[in-house]
């Protein structure tokens, strides 16, 4: 900032009566440089969220689609291990085998879905959107207990500023949470995957079947 | 004239430094938006690709499973049902899931879509899947 204060007092007829009116001029410059930044900050925001938004999109889209391949494509054998019972067996109900199996499915594809749901409604709170909180309602500037350097007092802006470098790893965080999630769902699915091949060879179906199963577990 | 070019640097000094800072906050506040705009549109486009995933799936795994149950058997109607199946899971193959831009996935989950109820009533099954798990429901409690 050293050449702000050199534009402040390039003048070379600097007197001292004219001194209070030069501070004023200054802070009214230093506010106005502010407002600069600010302005320039939003427009950045908006620019940086448009451009990326779709890369985003895309990403996650692919991301989302590859959680639920293996669990919606056991939904559909079972539906149709279910189906053809009906067919095959008009008169006698469908065991329960089946019907729990599919209801397990089903709720097994709930829970995925309800935890992606979830992170859509409620997403991780962003801390740099804390700190812009806080910078808006200026607590920062009007802490009077903030000392500057050795300040030790929470929430703080010397806190923000360290917060603020704590958000790129938000998304690490984010994917080793939900490699633990897929870990313990994995698990689950293969118990169901297990239960369908047992049913299939119960019920004498092809084993093709089987080994389309099998190959979910690759997935 | 030596303070007219001075009082031209000053402005000149002033509106670089405007620019100066206004650039110095976009590139501060675009580092931002990036992170943020990669984020919702990440958690967005998850919730979009789970859903359209679980459905076409769901038609994938249906299809499969009658496409090996029909497979042995000879008579006419099992054959035109084969048929159709094999074309569902030809539209599956080829449909563009890992690219959402895609202008043709819309037409192609369309097509999809048809097929599956074509293929539902030459099986005469419910369409609609939830009927299962109703009639799961029913007979599970």
């Amino acid at each position: 900032m050293s050449w702000v204060r050199s534009i402040s007092y390039s003048g070379e007829d600097v007197f001292d009566e004219n001194a209070d009116d030069l501070n004023l001029q200054s802070r009214e410059w230093i506010s106005n440089m502010k407002k600069r930044v600010k302005d320039g900050y939003v427009d950045g925001v908006d620019a940086g969220e448009e451009a990326s938004l779709q890369l985003g999109f895309n990403i996650g889209f692919r991301e989302g689609a590859a959680q639920t391949v293996p669990v919606g494509r056991l939904k559909g054998i079972v539906s149709a291990i279910w189906c053809w019972w009906q067919i095959h067996h008009p008169e006698t109900p469908v065991p329960s085998s089946v019907t729990d199996l599919l209801h397990q499915v089903v709720q097994h594809e709930d829970t995925i879905m309800e935890g992606i749901r979830k992170s859509l409604e409620n997403p991780p709170p962003s801390v740099s959107d804390v700190s812009e909180s806080m910078e808006s309602l200026e607590v920062d500037q009007a802490d009077p207990s903030c000392r500057g350097e050795g300040c030790n007092n929470a929430g703080c802006c010397k806190r923000g500023e360290q917060m603020d470098l704590d958000v790129p790893h938000q998304p690490q965080r984010l994917s080793s949470g939900s490699a633990d999630c897929s870990l313990n769902s994995g698990e689950s699915l293969n118990v169901l995957l297990q239960r369908c091949m047992d049913l299939v060879s119960e019920f004498g179906l092809p084993p093709e079947l089987i080994s389309h199963i099998q190959d979910l577990k690759k997935i | 004239m030596a303070g007219g070019s001075g009082k031209e640097d000053l402005f000149d000094n002033i509106l670089m430094a405007d620019e100066k800072f206004r650039g110095e906050g976009f590139r501060e506040g675009y580092e931002r938006g990036t992170r943020r705009g990669f984020q919702n549109g990440r958690r967005h486009g998850a919730s979009h690709g789970a859903k359209l995933s679980t459905e076409v799936s769901f038609y994938y795994g249906f299809a499969t499973t009658w496409n090996c149950l029909l497979h042995n058997n000879t008579d006419p109607k099992s054959r035109k049902r084969v048929k159709a199946l094999e074309t569902l899971l030809d539209l599956i193959q080829n449909c563009p899931l890992d690219d959402p831009q895609s202008t043709k996935l819309q037409d192609d989950m369309e097509k999809l879509r048809s097929k599956f109820r074509q293929i539902c009533s030459m099986l005469n099954v419910p369409t609609d899947f939830r009927d299962y798990v109703k009639t799961a429901e029913g007979t599970s409690f």
